[in-house]
This record gives C-alpha cells, sequence and structure tokens, in this order.
C-alpha cells in the first residue's frame, strides 16, 4: 500500500512539473516571435564557437580576438569526420585551412548523408535558412536550383579576378553554364573509365586493350573461355548500370540534348542499338549481378574475382586502400568505341554554388578559390585519385598510377559527358532511365517496351 | 524439487523445442552484425560469415569518437526522456478523459487524434520545419521534442484508452462514495492500475524516437545537436558505404535500447502479475 | 458520480494539453499538407493553386496504382500472418512454465531495434553472395535473388518483405496480446476447468472472446503501421526493381523530395490519409467491442 502510495505521489510531481514544462511550452510559442531573434543569436554563437573548437584551435582564439569574424555556411553530401572517402577528407582539410587563414570569415559544414541532401537543403531554403553555399552537380539537379533562382551566377566575381579564371582548365564549367552565366564553381572531377585486372588479360591471352566495341566483347569471350568473370557490375544500385548504358548510348550516337529538345526520339535506331550493347555486356557480367550493391561489385574487382570494371576514378582510392595489391595489377583503359575514334568520357563533376540569399558573397569567394588553389587541387590528385580543375602541376609519382593513366587517356578524349540520368530532361526522367535499363537488363522488359517507356513519359512530360 | 515431479508430456518438449529453434531465427542475424562489426570491409564482402582472425576493434573506437556517438548517445538520451515523461502524462490524461468522462465529442475526439497516426511525417516535415524556424525551434533540441512529444500522443492515447476502459468500473465507483474527487480517481487508481499499459506505450514511444531520422535530420544542422539516428547516415557516403563501422555504431546505438528494454520488461511482466483486474 | 464525470472542468482539464500540442503541432501542417494537395508546388517556389489537377494525375500514374496494390497487399499480410502468428506465440507462451520470458524478449527484440537498421541487415543476409543464399548453397540448393525478383502480380520480393515486417513486428501484438491474456480474469479458466473443458474450447470460449479489445487495438496499430510502411522497403530495396516495390509512402517520398513534386506528393498524401480512415472505420465497425465496456 505504501509503496502504491509513494507511487502516486511520485507521479503526482511529475505531472505538476509536466504541466509547468507544458504551460511553458505553449507561453514560448506565443511569445517566441520576439525571442526568436536572441535564441537564435545564442545558437549561432553556440555553434561558432563549438564548430571552431573542434576545427581549428589557432582560428577560434583569433576569432574571438578580433571579435568581427562573419559565419558562413557550407552544405555537403557527406561526413567530414567519419567518412573513408579521400575527397571528403581533403575537403575537411580545406575547410581547415579556410579557417586558420583568418581571413575575417569562418565557414561551418552543415552535412547530410547524399540520401538526405536535397530533403534537408529544400526544408533550409524554405525557411528563409539557407546555407551560403552548397554543393551541386551540373545537371538536373542544379537546374533545379538555377531556375527557381535559388544560385546565383557568378561571372562578376570570376571576371574581377582574371588569375582566377584563368586557371581553370578549359570546358570545365560548361556543365555548370546557362546563357553564358556561371553558376557552379568546379573543385574536382572524376572520368567513368575500365578498370582492368592485367594478371587476368595476360592469363586470357590478350595482348593490348581493347579500343574497339567488337574487340571488346571478344575479349570479354576470351576472359570467359579462360575462366574468368568479365565484368563485374551493379544492377541493383541502378546508376551503376546506367554508366555503361550510358556509355552503349554515347558509342551509338545517342544525343540527349536532342532528345531533350525534342529533336531526337527515344524510340530511334540508336538507342535500340545501345540498349542492345548494354543487354550483350550483361551476359558477360558476374552471375550476381542483379543483387549485388555497388560495394560488393567493386569488392569484385580489387579481391580478383572479376577482370573488367567500369567505375569513376573515387573507386581508386577505395580499391588501394582494401588491397595493396592491386595498384600494381590495375590499368586503365577508355570505354570502347564503335567508330574508332577515342570517344566522349562521363565525367562527374562537384561544384560548389553560391546561393542568392547570402550576406556575405565575398567570403563565399575566398571559400571558392580556397577549394581550387594549387595546394587543393595538386591534392586532389596526388592524394584523393580526382582529377583538378585547374591547370596546377603535379607531382605524378605521387598520385596513384591509375590517375596517371586516367590523365593520359584525358589528354586523348573527343569530349565530355555527363551521366546519362543526371543530363537527360529532370531527376524523374533520370529515375526513369535508371529503372528502365534495370528492367531491361533484368530481362522484365524487352528492349522495345524499354523505348517505348521512356518515349511515352516524354511524350507527357518533355515534350508537351 | 518436488513440485516438479509431474511427467513432461511430450507436447511441451516439442512446444520448447519450437519456440528455441523460433528464437534462433531472432538471435542469429544479430549475431552476425555483432561479428561483422569486428570485420574490415574487405573482409565483409570477401567472407561474410567467417569469424575474424584480427577482430578490428578499432571499428568501435572510430564510431563512437569520430563519428560523435557519444554526444549523439547523450542527445537522443535527453530528447527521448523529455518525450517519454511529457508524452506519457499528457496521454493518459487524454485516454483518461475520453475512456472514462462522459461527453459527447469523446468519440470524434478521439479520431481526431489518431488521424495524427495516420499522416505520414514526410506530409508534415517542410510546414512544420519553416513554422519553427520562425519561432526559433530548430537546431535545437528542446524543439525537436515537442514534435516527437506530440506524434507519440496518438499511439498512447490510443493503447492506454484501452487499459482505462477494461478497468471496472466498481472501483471508480468505490472511490467516489469514499469521497475522491475525479483528479484523485485518475492520479491515484486509474494510473496506477494502468501501469502495464503506461510500461507498453513508454517503450514504444522511447524506442520509436530513439530511433527517429527524418524529422531530426531536418530539424538539426550542429554536429553536438546531432541525435543518433542522425550519426548513424554520417557512415553512408555517395559511392561506397563503410559498413563494418556502421555496424558497430548501430551496435552501440541499440545498446541503450536494449538495456531500457531489459528493465522495463521486468516491469511489464510484474505489472501484469499484480494485475490490473485483481487490483 | 455521474456529476462528477461529467464536470466541463475536468474534461478541459484532462484532454487541454493534448488538444493543445495536437492542433498546433499536428493538425494544422495537415491542413496546410491538404491545402498543397491542390496546387503545384516544388518547396522552393511559391505554390500556385491548380484545382484536382493532382488527383486526376496520380491516378493515372501506373507507379501509383501499383504502390497502392502493393501497400494494401502488405496491410492484409501483416494483418493476417501478424493476428494469427501474435496470438498463437502469445497462447502458448502463456502457459509457458519456465523461460516464458526469455522467449517473449527475444521475440520482442527486433521491435527495440532501428527498422532502418533491420531493413539494412536484411538487405545484407538476402543478397546473392551473403546469408541465406549461402547458407543453401552449402546444401546444393540455389536461391532465388530474394530481393530482384518481379514476376507476375504480387512478386516474391513483396513476400519477402512482409516476411520480414512480420519477423519484426510479431513481438509487438504477442506482446500485446499476452498482456491482454494476462489480464483476464483467472478464476474463470480455473471455472472452466473444473467444468472440465478442455485447453482449446477455454481458448476459443474464454480466451478469444475476451480478448476482443485488444484484438480491435492490434488490428487497428497493424492496419495503420502498414499502410504507412515506409522504412523497410526504402532501405532493403530502394523500391525497386524498377517501382515494383514501390508503397505509397516511399513514393510520395521520391516524388515530393527528389522530384521536388510536393504538391503532387501531397495528394498522395492525402489518399494514404483517407485511406487510413477508411480502414479505420471498418476496424471499429466489424469488431464491435460495445458489449465488453463496463
Amino acid at each position: 500500500m505504501s509503496m502504491k502510495k509513494a507511487m502516486s505521489v511520485l507521479l503526482t510531481a511529475a505531472l505538476a512539473s509536466s504541466m509547468l514544462v507544458g504551460c511553458g511550452s505553449s507561453a514560448s510559442t506565443g511569445t517566441a516571435a520576439a525571442t526568436s531573434a536572441a535564441a537564435a543569436a545564442t545558437s549561432t554563437a553556440a555553434a561558432t564557437s563549438a564548430a571552431a573548437a573542434t576545427s581549428a584551435a589557432a582560428a577560434a582564439t583569433s576569432a574571438a580576438a578580433s571579435g568581427d569574424v562573419k559565419e558562413l555556411t557550407w552544405m555537403f553530401w557527406d561526413d567530414l569526420d567519419t567518412s573513408t572517402d579521400l575527397i571528403t577528407q581533403l575537403y575537411k582539410k580545406n575547410i581547415d585551412r579556410f579557417n586558420a587563414e583568418n581571413n575575417g570569415y569562418h565557414v561551418t559544414a552543415i552535412t547530410t548523408s547524399l540520401d538526405d541532401y536535397y530533403t534537408k537543403l529544400n526544408a533550409l531554403i524554405a525557411a528563409n535558412q539557407a546555407p551560403d553555399m552548397i554543393t551541386l552537380s551540373p545537371g538536373t539537379y542544379m537546374d533545379v536550383y538555377q531556375q527557381s533562382a535559388e544560385i546565383q551566377p557568378l561571372n562578376s566575381y570570376l571576371d574581377a579576378n582574371a588569375d582566377w579564371k584563368n586557371s581553370f582548365s578549359s570546358g570545365m564549367m560548361d556543365g555548370s553554364t546557362y546563357d553564358g552565366q556561371i553558376y557552379g564553381i568546379p573543385t574536382n572531377f572524376a572520368a567513368a573509365c575500365c578498370y582492368y585486372n592485367k594478371d587476368m588479360f595476360t592469363k586470357a591471352g590478350i595482348t593490348e586493350v581493347p579500343a574497339d566495341w567488337d574487340t571488346f566483347v571478344a575479349d570479354c569471350d576470351k576472359l570467359k573461355a579462360a575462366g574468368f568473370t568479365p565484368i563485374t557490375c551493379s544492377e541493383s544500385t541502378a546508376w551503376c548500370l546506367s554508366m555503361i548504358a550510358g556509355y552503349c548510348m554515347n558509342r551509338n550516337g545517342v544525343d540527349y540534348d536532342k532528345l531533350n529538345a525534342g529533336t531526337a526520339h527515344w524510340t530511334d535506331d540508336n538507342v535500340l542499338s545501345g540498349i542492345n550493347d548494354m543487354v550483350t555486356l550483361t551476359k558477360y557480367f558476374q552471375d550476381t549481378a542483379l543483387g549485388d550493391s555497388n560495394d560488393q561489385a567493386t569488392a569484385n574487382f580489387y579481391n580478383e574475382q572479376a577482370a573488367i570494371l567500369v567505375q569513376g576514378s573515387w573507386a581508386i582510392a577505395q580499391m588501394n586502400g582494401a588491397n595493396s595489391d592491386i595498384q600494381s595489377k590495375c590499368g586503365v583503359f577508355s570505354f570502347p568505341t564503335k567508330d574508332g575514334s577515342a570517344g566522349d568520357m562521363i565525367v562527374k563533376c562537384d561544384n560548389i554554388s553560391m546561393m542568392s540569399t547570402t550576406k556575405n558573397p565575398e567570403g563565399v569567394i575566398k571559400f571558392m578559390q580556397t577549394f581550387t588553389d594549387d595546394t587543393a587541387q595538386k591534392a586532389t590528385v596526388e592524394e584523393c585519385g580526382k582529377l583538378p580543375v585547374t591547370n596546377v602541376q603535379y607531382d605524378a609519382s605521387k598520385a596513384p598510377s591509375q590517375c596517371q593513366d586516367i590523365t593520359n587517356i584525358l589528354k586523348n578524349i573527343k569530349g565530355s559527358i555527363g551521366f546519362y540520368n543526371e543530363q537527360v530532361y529532370n531527376t524523374e526522367a533520370g529515375d526513369l532511365f535508371d529503372n528502365t535499363m534495370v528492367s531491361v537488363a533484368m530481362g522484365d522488359m524487352t528492349p522495345e517496351d524499354g523505348q517505348k517507356a521512356l518515349e511515352d513519359w516524354y511524350t507527357a512530360n518533355a515534350w508537351k | 524439487m518436488k513440485k516438479n515431479r509431474r511427467p513432461i508430456r511430450p507436447g511441451e518438449v516439442v512446444k520448447y523445442i519450437l519456440f528455441t529453434l523460433l528464437a534462433l531465427i531472432y538471435i542469429l542475424p544479430l549475431v552476425w552484425v555483432l561479428n561483422v562489426s569486428v570485420k574490415t570491409n574487405a573482409q565483409l564482402f570477401s567472407d561474410p560469415f567467417g569469424l575474424s582472425a584480427a577482430p578490428q576493434w578499432v571499428n568501435y573506437y572510430v564510431a563512437f569518437f569520430t563519428a560523435g556517438l557519444g554526444v549523439a548517445l547523450k542527445n537522443s538520451f535527453i530528447v527521448c526522456t523529455v518525450t517519454l515523461v511529457v508524452s506519457m502524462i499528457v496521454g493518459a490524461m487524454a485516454a483518461f478523459g475520453i475512456a472514462r468522462l462522459h461527453w459527447k465529442a469523446s468519440g470524434p475526439c478521439l479520431l481526431y487524434y489518431m488521424t495524427g497516426m495516420m499522416v505520414p511525417v514526410h506530409c508534415v516535415l517542410i510546414p512544420l520545419f519553416v513554422t519553427f524556424s520562425k519561432i526559433g525551434l530548430v537546431n535545437n533540441l528542446f524543439g525537436l521534442t515537442l514534435p516527437y512529444i506530440t506524434f507519440s500522443l496518438p499511439i498512447t492515447i490510443f493503447i492506454l484508452n484501452g487499459f482505462f476502459q477494461s478497468m471496472p468500473h466498481e472501483l471508480l465507483e468505490a472511490a467516489c462514495i469514499d469521497g475522491a474527487n475525479i483528479y484523485d480517481c485518475f492520479f491515484r487508481i486509474a494510473l496506477p492500475l494502468a501501469k502495464s499499459g503506461l510500461f507498453v506505450t513508454g517503450l514504444m514511444t522511447f524506442i520509436g524516437n530513439w530511433n527517429e531520422l527524418l524529422v531530426a535530420m531536418v530539424f538539426i544542422s550542429d554536429p553536438i545537436k546531432k541525435t543518433l539516428p542522425v550519426s548513424l547516415t554520417s557512415f553512408a557516403s555517395p559511392y561506397a558505404t563503410n559498413y563494418t563501422q556502421m555496424f558497430a555504431a548501430i551496435v552501440i546505438s541499440v545498446l541503450p535500447t536494449i538495456i531500457v528494454y531489459c528493465i522495463f520488461s521486468d516491469k511489464i511482466v510484474s505489472g501484469l502479475t499484480a494485475g490490473a483486474v485483481k487490483g | 458520480m455521474e456529476k462528477m464525470l461529467r464536470s466541463k472542468k475536468a474534461i478541459l482539464f484532462f484532454e487541454a494539453p493534448a488538444l493543445l500540442l495536437f492542433t498546433l503541432i499536428l493538425f494544422v501542417p495537415i491542413i496546410n499538407d491538404i491545402w498543397l494537395s491542390f496546387c503545384n508546388y516544388d518547396a522552393i517556389n511559391p505554390a500556385v493553386f491548380c484545382g484536382v489537377e493532382n488527383f486526376v494525375a496520380i491516378f493515372k500514374d501506373p507507379v501509383f496504382v501499383n504502390a497502392v496494390k502493393n501497400t494494401i497487399f502488405f496491410m492484409l499480410f501483416s494483418l493476417l500472418t501478424q493476428q494469427i502468428c501474435g496470438l498463437l506465440l502469445a497462447a502458448i507462451l502463456h502457459n509457458f512454465k519456465w523461460g516464458k520470458n526469455v522467449y517473449k524478449n527475444i521475440i520482442y527484440l527486433p521491435n527495440v531495434l532501428s527498422s532502418a537498421a533491420l531493413a539494412l541487415l536484411f538487405c545484407f543476409l538476402l543478397k546473392p553472395k551473403m546469408g541465406l543464399n549461402a547458407l543453401l548453397a552449402m546444401v546444393g540448393i540455389k536461391g532465388p535473388n530474394w530481393l530482384m525478383s518481379v514476376k507476375g502480380y504480387l512478386p516474391l520480393t513483396l513476400w519477402v518483405i512482409g516476411i520480414v515486417s512480420l519477423w519484426i513486428y510479431v513481438g509487438s501484438t504477442m506482446m500485446l496480446y499476452m498482456a491482454g491474456i494476462a489480464g483476464i480474469d483467472q478464476s474463470l479458466f480455473e471455472a472452466a476447468y473444473i467444468d472440465g473443458a478442455s485447453r482449446k474450447q477455454t481458448f476459443f470460449r474464454i480466451t478469444l472472446p475476451l480478448l476482443k479489445p485488444m484484438t480491435k487495438t492490434t488490428v487497428s496499430l497493424t492496419c495503420i503501421g502498414s499502410l504507412k510502411f515506409f522504412d523497410l522497403v526504402y532501405n532493403m530495396t530502394q523500391s525497386g526493381p524498377n517501382n515494383k516495390t514501390q508503397t505509397i509512402a516511399t513514393w510520395l517520398y521520391k516524388q515530393g523530395f527528389q522530384f521536388f513534386k510536393y504538391g503532387y506528393a501531397s495528394a498522395m498524401s492525402v489518399v494514404l490519409l483517407i485511406l487510413c480512415l477508411v480502414t479505420t472505420l471498418i476496424v471499429n465497425v466489424s469488431i464491435n467491442t460495445k458489449e465488453f465496456e463496463g
């Protein structure tokens, strides 16, 4: 009985306190408008000090001393502290460097996973809490923010700083240029190539890497005959398959600009040849391609269970990190073409864009310059296995050997194209492209049905 | 020992064997998680089943310190405890009012509460975030507890309503004759009797919020205010996921819920055996 | 007594905190959501009213229609399996002499863990090179592609997700039923045994009818929970291949947050809300518990 009494007393007390909390909460809702400014001010102050403490102690003390450091926020789709991605680790170093410069600005990164990136970004924009700058890839996602004028053109800043503008390699900003207006500064780019296992090629009697399509298919047959899995690829991670599908389309002359404009059709013959070529390649995939994730497919290559991997250069660091033997065994060749030319290269480029709402454009430009200066760009290729966007001179011997191979290939390519799923009409069309390719690859859809699905969607949505 | 002299029937043996098999189906996947959490990523893909010759305990170290799991644990604990206490009391009151008080709108009112269970959180996410940012409640742990409390209310009210309804009418009547007012009835009689219901819903609330990602991810930007599920997402990079460290982090993050559950589960049992009806 | 139970002041005291929180934090955004379902809105630019355009469009969208089918499949599957298995487990476990709590806790365990993490775990275990298929390969069986099978009206992958959800959530149904069984007056059972009733008879004549209010609770929870199915599908199959395992919740998330069609997504959420309301209504009408109320 006494137990019960104690219990009830306790609950009553808890309730009383909760009522206070309840009153407090409803009161705060009412008067919050008045106090919000103060609350926001304290929370930013707390954020600033905490972030500074974790990043660069030197900057924190100097910032506290000078007292007029302006706060910048940058949004990125990978965690700066836990990521094993080398380019993310470089970004963290860049930020620490920027903050330590004591240039009157301090930057804090807002990070999410890639899955949640746009959810969070749109919520921040809707609530007028947009960051000062964001990370974007050229293509459908950048289109969205460019069309709604959430990001602003950078031409005036680039023109005012000719040295900076001229440091970029030619064509690097093509993807982020709309009617002559540049909406994003590239920080690095990755090229999608074919990595191959030299040992397996030798054992299968292949002396030279394939340059044209027919040799490529013949070599795959040789690899298969020698008992190897010719190609490893993930069909369940849609973009992996789409990368190969994109190459097959490109090698058959499919032009997404024409498709988007309506001057070419998905029902055209070259699309069909492209899809059929992709289906041909799927026959050389590992047995479990349909279920393997991207990580598993990449692991198949670095664990030497497959001869060829079609991947972006971001995979180099991951492969070398997982199996130190692979660097000496792994060569690189460009995806074969049908017309004997060097062909286009699929590239993926990280860009930083300035939000229209930023109050510190000068600080944003300084931040962009830190990411594209020689120190950062040299590290991009030497430490991270991605490719620089400026004409920086770097030490080839420091970079992974595969990077040098890719750089050599890039000297000869005809041009660069984006990921197909990011260059089609919009993100939804990209998703449809991905899905259609998966369905065709797994035999759930005929190539013709796939063409029809894409054509129907474009008729209903893009060519209105 | 003498008590158990009654011979064990074969039917019971079969039952125990079946349940032990069932338990294995439940435990083995979790053992697998423990095993892979001390591997390297390359080992995970080449040999997902074998025992690791050299356990990578460093995974746990990295998960805890680099990913800021320590701070996240603290934040999650604060948010979930506050949510738990407030939502239980507010929810129990509302459920009692609906189940026991006599008013015409009690039925529609319950339906009104239940709509909260039916709305996917994605739909209210952006309007809620816009409102909260206007009143300075984003990036703020207290701001996070408000939606959590509210989202926990429908299920709390729903389940407790059942408990209060099944409570014998005579108990309240007797108390009333003894001169108790309605508040006494609630705090002294109904609430203690609904103990097992409170534990069940409390557990659901606590664990639901402990694992909630979407609202926390949108509402919290500051690294030192992130909750556990938000920290867990940091292992997925765009092109490669650090699975083994993520599994290590998952193990760390579920330990508190398992501990809380163990404490609670005993209470549920004692609550049940004390019996709401026998009182 | 009656006067006390009708006191306006008491009603206000008990209901006000919940009503206030609920209205401000949930109901207002829901109204906002319903308004947006009649708008063209991309979450970045201002919303523009467009009438019922979104509702016409979603019913012409084959993926949405398929998602409705999948959602209803998950609801019916969960409902049947969880009710039967949950009740069975609870009834058997209740009579266990020892180890009752151990078994109960183990079966309930997945409910304490994050469903997203569990989905990831099963995603791994059902991959072709790992888990189940590797075990099947040891005895010479080539396992199917659990997460990438799309043949038929109700493809294998849907059943797989359904079974994983049963694995996770059956403990919760079982737990509620055990609470219900424990709440039944023991003297009723004793009286039945004295009258010579068999175990089967007491189960069907006493336990089952007296559990009716709990059945209503678990059925409602299962139905609404499975209609809002998100975590499992999103993390196990990413709704693929080719949207074949899409549910309403995952499709509206994709349309709203990945394709920036927030108004369109809101229209789907309104359909989902209506579906939930109708289901609740059906449950309430079909399981009549009036006779058991005091």
